[in-house]
């Protein structure tokens, strides 16, 4: 193997650990919601620093990477898509975060066990959960095959979003006094449905990296592969 | 014994034999220079010799070997340039040119005196030019033939290919090529042939002896039909068949001394225009 | 314009350039690229006909420039090559002056007149980013000058006859990065006058002055596209590898 794409690979290595981390710290985010564990939850907010190191560390590699390889077909767009993805993962890792110091400033009793399911809050963690993952999936072993489904559930999301606002609402306005904490699971419900959109962003970052296929800003974007 | 015991063995003997080799060609010259100095005079450079060649000057054996020089050479290198500039850059690499090589090789090992045999069977007899100028003129020029074909040859392709593609691809022809890059970039090293064949004809004896040469002509020529005296004949003459080889000695020795000085000259004359050359060109 | 359709090319027994095909629009900048040995500069001197120089060469197809075929009978070569000019891997200047450099393929042309002679030397000095360098040392020797003054001169050289095509063989492979980015910077300007056509082994060169590039191996044309398209997405995967240096 070339010493250069040793140097890449040694790259996308270290995304796959940024990637893990922010998957754990969305799963520990989900847990710590749904038990009401301010503990999990500062654990989150702590970590969140290590994913911004992260970034740091894979822009500086893939600038070193760019100055010094001039890399050029394959390897310029998986180191492009490399840096954007290390982007997004961290703005990922903020909402993570995000949704994590809600749970410790203050939880909201008022927020049941019912309405959480009437939400469909846990499908919506969980289907972006999926997404991050598959993503991840996709870029091990570059394969864009599942960039279909993986888009598709973020069609899904945007629904249950959608719908999940206009049941809060009506909820809202039987309970009036609950505001606040009705706007604070909307901001949840809000973050949540934008990790869904960076997912998106990943897959076609992956998509224009394996397919050289620009995706964004598309109407169709279902990937002819 | 170490390694650099050796090589300072090996190299002093190098080094011996380096300096008997200037030696000796030191020797000779002092030895020409000693006993022939005395003989060389204003007069003896310009007056014809008297006495029976025991006095008298060489005057008339300048001029001949002179006019030797200049007639082979205008007829050798116009002829030897042109085949070489066929040879290397027109001729490409076929059956023929490389027979034309061999047989130019070979050319420059035939002893002397069959080119005097043969200019004398072809020019004196055969063309009826006579015992003149042209006639020896034509013999030496075909002597140093080979070596102005050879010598122009290497010059030609010591000039990079890149002056010819170069030059081709600015569109000009092959001819413009060779007349306006290839031949003057090639001229210091022909002058360099120029300076082997001056010192050929000079000195060459046996070529002349059956077509041009005269054993006593003390007037000058005046015209290419004439005979001369010839500087290498003449010495050669004194030496071994003059009225008094004894009191000849001196003015064999005087000979001898103007001969060499008289190639030393052409030579010193030639390399001096090739620097100008050079220099011009930088 | 100029045209290549089905091309083949032998250099006795070797078969040089397998079946080739391009076009080549006016005013663009294409460059070849490929490993060693790949026919590139082969197929470069196809268009000034360098590669008749060669012995025991033989070529099959078309070869057009602006509809003509240049290896019709009737084609003079010499005249062929003042329109399709060339610069050569290695600076070549002639053993003349600077100026005498430049004037050569105008006097060897049969212009006599000297004002004449000496605008159109003075136009193409210019033409080739040298002019201020060297007004000073017209009349001196071409070699004092540096390796990237020397083939700036031999681009002057080529442009003083006002040729239509100007073909580099690995212009800067010689020099040093500062000539190299002069150079390049010189083929941006000349593509809006020539159509230049550059052999390099330099990829990023190609990436940086082309707008077409050739990928040539095994003396077939692998792939040509858009040189954006080819350094971002190269369509065959022996493009890919050579350009990522996987190759071999």
């Amino acid at each position: 193997m070339k010493h250069a794409e040793k140097e890449l690979i040694a790259i996308k290595e270290e995304v796959s650990r940024m990637w893990t981390l922010v998957l754990s710290q969305l799963e520990k985010a989900k847990q710590a919601f749904f038990n009401n564990d301010v503990e999990q939850a500062r654990e989150v907010v702590s970590r969140e620093k290590r994913v911004n190191t992260f970034e740091l560390k894979i822009d500086s590699d893939c600038e070193n990477y760019i100055a010094l390889y001039n890399p050029v077909a394959i390897d310029l767009r998986l180191v492009l898509s490399l840096i954007k993805i290390s982007y997004t993962l961290e703005r990922i890792g903020d909402f993570a975060e995000g949704i994590a110091r809600h749970i410790v400033e203050d939880s909201c009793d008022a927020v049941t066990e019912s309405l959480k399911d009437e939400l469909e809050l846990a499908v919506m963690f969980d289907t972006v959960i999926e997404m991050l993952s598959d993503s991840f999936t996709a870029l091990d072993s570059e394969n864009t095959r599942l960039s279909g489904k993986i888009l598709a559930k973020d069609e899904r999301i945007d629904a249950i979003y959608r719908n999940a606002i206009r049941k809060l609402a009506v909820y809202l306005r039987k309970e009036p006094a609950q505001i606040e904490c009705g706007l604070k699971t909307m901001l949840i419900l809000r973050k949540i449905e934008r990790i869904g959109d960076h997912c998106s962003n990943i897959v076609e970052e992956i998509v224009f990296y394996i397919d050289a296929k620009v995706l964004k800003h598309k109407k169709n974007r279902e990937p002819a592969a | 014994m170490n390694k650099r015991t050796s090589q300072r063995i090996a190299f002093g003997i190098f080094r011996i034999l380096g300096i008997s080799v200037v030696g000796i060609l030191v020797g000779i010259l002092g030895f020409i220079v000693y006993h022939g100095v005395g003989a060389v005079s204003w007069e003896f450079l310009t007056t014809a010799p008297s006495d029976g060649m025991t006095a008298g000057g060489i005057f008339p054996a300048i001029v001949g070997t002179l006019c030797l020089v200049a007639g082979s050479l205008t007829i050798a290198v116009p002829l030897g340039v042109m085949s070489a500039i066929y040879t290397t850059e027109y001729a490409g690499n076929g059956r023929v040119i490389r027979l034309i090589r061999i047989m130019t090789n070979n050319l420059s090992g035939i002893p002397s005196i069959i080119f005097g045999l043969f200019g004398m069977a072809l020019f004196v007899n055969r063309l009826g030019f006579g015992d003149s100028i042209l006639a020896g003129s034509c013999t030496l020029g075909l002597l140093v033939l080979p070596v102005v074909i050879r010598t122009t040859e290497e010059a030609l392709k010591a000039i990079p290919d890149a002056f010819r593609t170069g030059s081709l691809a600015l569109g000009a022809t092959r001819l413009q090529t060779v007349g306006r890059i290839l031949l003057p970039a090639a001229f210091p090293n022909i002058i360099t042939g120029l300076i082997l064949s001056v010192g050929r004809v000079a000195g060459e004896t046996a070529p002349i002896l059956f077509t041009v040469a005269a054993y006593f002509l003390p007037r000058l020529p005046e015209s290419v039909f004439d005979q001369v005296m010839a500087l290498p004949y003449h010495l050669y003459v004194i030496v071994t068949s003059g009225t008094d080889l004894e009191a000849a000695r001196p003015v064999a020795y005087g000979t001898a001394l103007v001969l060499i000085v008289l190639v030393l000259f052409m030579n010193l004359l030639a390399s001096f225009f090739r620097k100008i050359l050079d220099a011009k060109k930088g | 314009m100029i045209e290549a359709k089905n091309i083949d090319f032998y250099y006795g027994d070797f078969h040089a350039l397998k079946n080739i095909s391009m076009k080549m629009e006016a005013h663009t900048v294409t460059a070849f690229i490929g490993p060693s040995g790949c026919g590139k500069s082969t197929f470069l001197r196809l268009f000034n006909r360098m590669n008749d120089l060669i012995d025991a060469t033989r070529l099959t197809g078309e070869c057009r420039i602006d509809g003509a075929d240049i290896y019709h009978k009737s084609v003079d070569v010499d005249e062929l090559r003042k329109k399709v000019g060339m610069v050569f891997q290695k600076p070549n200047p002639f053993p003349k002056s600077v100026f005498e450099n430049v004037a050569y393929g105008l006097r060897v042309g049969g212009m006599t007149d000297k004002n004449r002679i000496r605008q159109r030397v003075e136009a193409a000095l210019t033409g080739a980013a040298l002019w201020d360098e060297v007004k000073d040392k017209l009349k001196k020797s071409a070699f004092e000058l540096s390796g990237g003054q020397q083939q700036r001169l031999c681009i002057a050289r080529a442009l003083a006859i006002s040729p239509a095509i100007l073909l580099m063989d690995e212009p800067a492979s010689a020099l040093d990065p500062v000539s190299t980015s002069k150079i390049e910077d010189l083929i941006h300007v000349l593509k809006k006058e020539y159509t230049l056509v550059i052999v390099t082994h330099n990829m990023q060169q190609a990436a940086r002055v082309s707008d077409k590039t050739g990928f040539f191996m095994l003396g077939e044309l692998v792939e040509f596209s858009d040189t954006k398209k080819m350094f971002l997405n190269p369509e065959k995967e022996e493009t890919q590898n050579y350009l990522t240096g996987r190759f071999g």
